[in-house]
């Protein structure tokens, strides 16, 4: 049976129906279009679907959408406001750690939360901090550096 | 997530709920805590038949309390909130906890329970491990109220526990330990996102001498289907002083007491080498850490 829910996605309240066994990455690119969030996976190994859930990061694709009532979802769409780049993303552009792109949405959410803990980070801990995303192209290099970038702005 | 059987999801906010939905559903019902290897689960075609996902993360299940007697850990904790507890980042003794903590990667550690770790009973994960060594004991509720199980009884073999189908796991205990206790927990796997190939953790309580008093060593991540008290090597520590030569002895005497299992991640040669190696190790990251306690004191 559909369960109706209520949450907040990109700090616009949301009332939904969902099915019970229905994740929140399918609700997020199916009904809200927001495809910024990718689907690599769908079973918690990639990272590459990762938002904040309650500001924390998670894998989208291992929330079920029915536990999502009155809780706060934010995804890569939430975090410019306007034309304004959040400064990791900006970082991520000028350092060229993007290039596929499929990974990079997932990576930013990442670090996002790691860089709201962590204001000067070593490259120690960048490593440790994106474990959890895999990224077939870049070769971490300048994923690292694009996120210490950030931290230092 | 396919689960193609499931028709609802409950979100229950009583312990009372939980138990009716429990006698309800039988064995068609499936606690949800995390839900971090419900696709774990799914991929090994366990979940079949399951209708009702009751998720208990309303139950305010989420608490924890310290006294003399021990850490009371709710069983839907996170990974997460018991990093920050201060008991789990400072203390010697709960070393191997802290540990253990740090494998999954955040996404996990965000959402992943300690009641869930502990109740799927997969012989993969780190905690199981840690919280072995440490004494650690399961609270279960059930309609008649709620019980303790020792993680050895509790876990009854391959993701199978030992609880009744129409009990839940409402909370982990993990008693305190005497003066100059330490543990310490030692993983290894194939990359940072992997479960383990072998995982070892050790809990030391030295007396005045510095000769040891208790001993718990436990080993999992494969090694057998639950993890195993390595007896032999306990037996080995106790009395005895902290040298090189005796982390030895201790970690060639584990590999009498396992009989592991080979997989696609390892062979049983493989992981019973590995074994005494990380048995050494974990035994000199205990011993290191009581020092160091020592030397701040
Ligand atoms: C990418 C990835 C990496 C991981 N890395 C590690 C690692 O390095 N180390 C490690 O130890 N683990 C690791 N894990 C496993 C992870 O720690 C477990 O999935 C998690 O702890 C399970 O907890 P949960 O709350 O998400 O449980 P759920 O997924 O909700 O449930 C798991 C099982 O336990 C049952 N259950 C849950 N709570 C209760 C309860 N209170 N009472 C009765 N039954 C209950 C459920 O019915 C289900 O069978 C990893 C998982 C993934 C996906
Ligand atoms: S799609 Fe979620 S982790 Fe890969
Ligand atoms: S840029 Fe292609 S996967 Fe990371």
């Amino acid at each position: 049976m559909k369960k109706l829910v209520t949450l907040e996605i990109n700090g616009k309240l949301q009332e939904l129906a969902v099915e019970p066994s229905e994740s929140l990455l399918q609700i997020l690119r199916k009904q809200w279009n927001l495809i910024g969030t990718k689907r690599g996976c769908d079973s918690g190994g990639c990272g590459c679907c990762t938002v904040h859930l309650d500001g924390k990061a998670v894998y989208s694709c291992m929330v079920f959408a029915s536990s999502l009532d009155k809780h706060k979802v934010t995804t890569i769409e939430g975090l410019s406001s306007g034309n304004e780049l959040d400064p990791l993303q900006t970082a991520f552009i000028e350092e060229d750690a993007v290039q596929c792109g499929y990974c990079t949405c997932g990576m930013i959410m990442t670090a996002k939360e790691f860089l709201a803990k962590e204001d000067r980070p070593d490259e120690e801990q960048i490593r440790h901090a994106i474990a959890g995303n895999l990224c077939r192209c870049t070769g971490y290099q300048k994923i690292v550096k694009a996120i210490k970038v950030a931290a230092n702005r | 997530m396919s689960l193609t059987s499931v028709k609802e999801y409950f979100t229950p906010g009583g312990k009372q709920e939980v138990l009716e939905l429990l006698e309800k559903y039988g064995d068609s019902a499936l606690i949800v805590a995390g839900g971090s290897f419900v696709h774990g689960l799914d991929a090994r075609d366990l979940l079949f038949g399951i209708e009702a996902l009751i998720d208990i993360r309303n139950l305010a299940l989420n608490e924890v309390s310290s006294d003399s007697a021990g850490l009371s850990l709710g069983a839907t904790v996170t990974f997460s909130e018991l990093q920050q507890l201060n008991e789990i980042q400072s203390s010697a003794a709960f070393g191997a906890l802290r540990d253990a903590l740090k494998c999954p990667p955040v996404q996990i550690r965000n959402v992943a329970t300690i009641g869930g770790n502990i109740a799927a009973a997969c012989p993969y994960f780190d905690l199981p491990t840690a919280v072995m060594s440490l004494g650690g004991v399961v609270q279960a509720q059930g309609p008649a109220g709620s019980r303790e199980i020792g993680l050895q009884e509790f876990f009854a073999g391959l993701f199978q526990n030992t609880l009744e189908t129409n009990e839940f796991v409402s909370g982990i205990f993990i008693p305190a330990l005497p003066a100059r206790s330490s543990s310490a927990f030692i993983k290894l796997e194939t990359n940072a996102n992997d479960l383990a190939i072998v995982n070892v953790a050790v809990q030391l309580t030295l007396d005045e001498s510095g000769s040891c008093q208790e001993a718990r060593l436990v080993v999992g991540g494969g090694v057998a289907e639950t993890p195993v008290r390595a007896i032999a090597s306990e037996n080995l520590l106790r009395g005895r002083k902290m040298t090189d030569e005796l982390f030895k002895q201790a970690g060639a005497a584990v590999q009498s007491d396992l009989e592991p299992i080979s997989d696609h991640r390892a062979s049983a040669a493989y992981r019973s080498a590995t074994a005494k190696v990380l048995t050494e190790r974990a035994l000199r990251r205990a011993v290191a850490r009581l020092d160091q306690a020592q030397a701040s004191i």
